[in-house]
């Protein structure tokens, strides 16, 4: 399934030329600094590559980093690149236990640079970092005035250029062709096994590769010792037996996903999400669009998408010639990778599913609001002080499985909304857009008898009792608003939340207080309206006002209410 | 002695299931559909003697591909090879040690009809377990008579009474422990729902250790195709199994 599908994309992508992913044995890989050497070795400056506003490096394709981890670890090095600590001898920390381990790395680090300049022989560029350990230069990198920029960043990654040359020691010809003739089939670890990926038989990857989605977690396949992961007498990964080849193939094949300037990509909260398409897919170029959080030099573009979406005719539901999507979402877990969601599909069941959402999500709106609708507006909507950190977890990957499968929206999804607008006492045009969602969708899925289709704009033939509670509410607001101009506080922000969850507790006093407002109007006919009106609401809300309202009904009530209200300011809506 | 394999039917269904796929079994990912050995399980929690062994035939998935995210606490820690554990025990800060809480992707509302046979494995071919039967008595006429009665029959006919019964040994589960399944004997195919109209590669799946060499059980896996709901599981023995 995921990583499959992830094993294909790599060899998909490895069959184009132009898609420039790495060949087995290579990584990009940033290097924020460079020690250029001379050809005989001797330490000639310490290189910043680093530009920009963001500080970033510049980034190589480097023979590929080897998996190391446990109290060993330090006996495996990457060919001719590495941190301070393999590449100088240099700890990271203070202690006596960090240095005795530099020291041990750059062992390591030496004794495979020397193994490499045997192998290549004298008059390579690699012969001169053998003579620059040799030559004992390394020592002097740690006096370059550069040196403290580099050691700012914990395990800064390093590597090794001749002067007056363009490219890096390990991107050198000689090397990449080393590097290639080194086969991935040759294992020097025992364990062989049909690999759960390709089925062919071959040497198993003991230890995956990273694929960082953050900081601290790294590694989608994990297992770790002793700790119940062990499973007929096999430890680590020799419990899922994926071979060297396709272990290569899909942790290339998802960094590529992950990495920075990715465009299959998109971060929500702490869910990451990567999606990609077999072949070419116009949808692939929308798709982070509708989620992302608007750049600030483009502040339209999730609007733009999504009409480009209802505009697309490639992206209509066809027989034959749709291709494949798949939607990956990943959090984090400790130090692991997990899977929130996955979902395979076609573009155009997918960009089907998508336009459903929005057109669930879509309600009245003023003239002023902007006319945002991204996921990321929508999650903002139901978190406290609008911080999308704020939100329960695992509920971000709810919704965004909800609106790429098209199924339900979750529960949680409406109470956290509801409680918000009790919380703010206050119905913003997202929330309302939320509850209109969750409700028309549910009923649609789940309800057998009648089903229930909220409007995008007032429903005057809406009897639900929350519904209608809303509008009354929404009313009784307006007969103040205009008895009593430039009110500081309103009825909503002393009742919403009680009116909106005990009705009954609440509004006998306010069609009491409504009675004076109403009084302060003094134009007649408006005040005629208005009575109309009530009335007209109160006719159809049954004798008994229900002492408390569900969930649900609070929705509605808010629904009600935003309708109504914005009812009254005809003029200033987009319908 | 002449017999022949007979093929029984169950139709399973659930809440959740979770066949964990191996290289997803920390943060458990289960695989689409029920894997052979979460299926031969079900046959074999209602009955299995050593004389016996189930071998999956067909699977039809009933119901659509559904999944569920979830965050469970478990345990990290095995019961086996350390002489117990007690689970709520804490480390020196006063955490506990065992529980950790994981993410697991499930799948939600799920309906198989299983298909197995029934077979019988003549005393002379039986592997000794560790968990024999008595030992046969010394006397010369028992030593003859002993398994004579063997029939494959009688055990097609104890399962059949079992699974019509809703008899089991324990409760049959999908996949995970806590997953547990109801089940129902299938006798007349013909009034039965038809599986789903979905036709896909499932990729490569578990289909069960190999535990030819009890020291180093291997896993088997295999190209799974549902074909208009319907996987077809290959033989054992077959070139299709990847062993």
């Amino acid at each position: 399934m995921i990583l499959q599908a992830l094993y294909n994309y790599y060899r998909q992508k490895a069959a184009d030329p132009e898609s420039g992913i790495a060949p087995p044995g290579f990584e990009w890989k940033e290097i924020p600094f460079i020690i250029v050497i001379d050809m005989d070795g001797n330490f000639i400056a310490l290189e910043d590559t680093r530009k920009g506003k963001t500080k970033r490096g510049e980034t190589y394709l480097l023979p590929k980093s080897t998996g190391r981890s446990g109290s060993n670890s330090w006996m495996t090095s990457n060919l001719l690149w590495d941190h301070y600590g393999y590449v100088l001898g240099i700890p990271r920390g203070d202690d006596a236990k960090s240095n005795e381990m530099a020291k041990k790395q750059l062992l390591t680090f030496v004794q495979n640079v020397e193994s490499l300049k045997e192998h290549l022989g004298k008059n390579d560029a690699v012969a001169a970092v053998a003579l620059f350990y040799e030559k004992e230069e390394y020592k002097k990198v740690s006096s370059s005035d550069k040196w403290h920029e580099c050691m700012k960043i914990i395990g800064c990654n390093m590597s090794f250029r001749i002067k007056d040359d363009a490219f890096l020691i390990p991107c050198s010809k000689s090397v990449r062709l080393y590097v290639e003739s080194l086969d991935l089939n040759q294992s020097d670890e025992e364990g062989l096994g049909i690999c759960l990926l390709t089925g062919l038989y071959g040497p198993i990857a003991r230890i995956h590769g990273d694929t960082p989605i953050n900081k601290d977690s790294k590694k989608i396949v994990s297992f770790q010792k002793n700790s119940g992961y062990d499973s007929y007498g096999k430890e680590q990964a020799y419990n899922a037996p994926i071979s060297k080849i396709a272990e290569f193939a899909y942790t290339t094949a998802l960094n590529g996903l992950l990495s920075r300037n990715s465009k299959n990509k998109v971060q929500i909260g702490d869910i990451t999400i990567v999606f990609w398409a077999e072949r070419q897919s116009e949808l692939e170029q929308l798709f982070p669009s509708f989620f992302c959080f608007p750049k600030t030099d483009d502040s339209e573009v999730d609007a733009r998408a999504v009409a480009a979406l209802n505009d697309n005719a490639c992206l209509s539901v066809t027989d034959g010639e749709s291709e494949r999507f798949c939607v990956l979402g990943l959090g984090p877990n400790a130090a692991r990778i997990s899977v929130r969601f996955w979902h395979e599909s076609t573009d155009g069941e997918i960009a089907a599913a998508i336009r459903q959402h929005f057109e669930d999500i879509d309600i009245v709106r003023s003239t002023y609001d902007t006319g945002h609708y991204s996921v990321y507006w929508l999650l903002s909507a139901m978190a406290t002080e609008n911080k999308i950190d704020n939100i329960p977890s695992n509920m971000a990957s709810q919704i965004l499985r909800a609106i790429v499968t098209g199924e339900a929206y979750p529960l949680t999804m409406l109470h956290q909304t509801v409680l918000r607008i009790r919380a703010m006492r206050n119905v913003r045009r997202m929330q309302a857009g939320i509850l209109k969602a969750y409700l028309n969708r549910s009923s649609r899925i789940h309800s057998f008898s009648e089903k229930e289709a909220i409007s995008m704009s007032l429903d005057e033939t809406n009897m639900r009792t929350g519904y209608l509670l809303g509008r009354l509410f929404a009313v009784l607001e307006k007969i103040q608003e205009q008895g009593v101009p430039g009110i500081h506080s309103t009825i909503r922000d002393h009742y919403y939340a009680s009116a909106s969850s005990t009705p009954s507790t609440v509004f006998p006093q306010l069609l009491k207080m409504k009675n004076y407002h109403l009084e302060r109007i003094k134009v007649r006919g408006l005040r005629r309206k208005y009575e109309n009106l009530l009335s007209e609401i109160m006719n159809r809300i049954q004798p008994d006002m229900p002492s408390g309202l569900v969930m649900e009904e609070q929705a509605r009530f808010a629904l009600g209410y935003y309708h109504q209200k914005s009812d009254f300011n005809k003029s200033l809506i987009i319908q | 002695m002449e017999y022949f394999n007979k093929t029984f039917c169950l139709e399973v269904k659930g809440d959740f299931a979770c066949f964990t796929r191996p290289e997803m079994k920390v943060e458990r990912v289960s695989y689409d559909v029920i894997t052979p050995s979460a299926a031969r399980a079900v046959f074999e929690s209602i009955f299995w003697k050593p004389a016996v062994r189930w071998r999956i035939r067909k699977i039809d998935v009933l119901r659509p591909v559904k999944w569920i995210s979830v965050r469970r606490n478990e345990l990290g820690v095995v019961m086996s090879n350390n002489g117990g554990i007690y689970i709520d025990d804490t480390d020196n800060q006063g955490g506990l040690k065992h529980r950790q809480q994981r993410a697991s992707l499930l799948l939600r509302d799920v309906a198989y009809r299983l298909y197995a046979d029934l077979e019988f494995i003549p005393p002379s071919d039986r592997t000794k377990g560790c968990n024999s039967l008595a030992a046969p008595s010394e006397e010369a006429w028992e030593k003859e008579m002993l398994r004579k009665d063997e029939n494959p029959g009688k055990y097609y006919a104890m399962f059949e009474r079992r699974a019509r019964k809703g008899q089991c040994f324990n409760q049959p589960y999908l996949g995970c422990r806590e997953f547990s399944c109801e089940f129902r004997y299938v006798e007349d195919l013909s009034k039965e729902p038809e599986p789903i109209d979905e036709t896909r590669d499932l990729g490569f799946m578990l289909y069960d250790l190999d535990f030819k060499n009890p020291q180093n059980p291997s896993p088997a896996f295999f190209r799974a195709q549902m074909n208009s709901g319907i996987i077809d599981v290959p033989d054992w023995e077959s070139e299709e199994v990847k062993k």
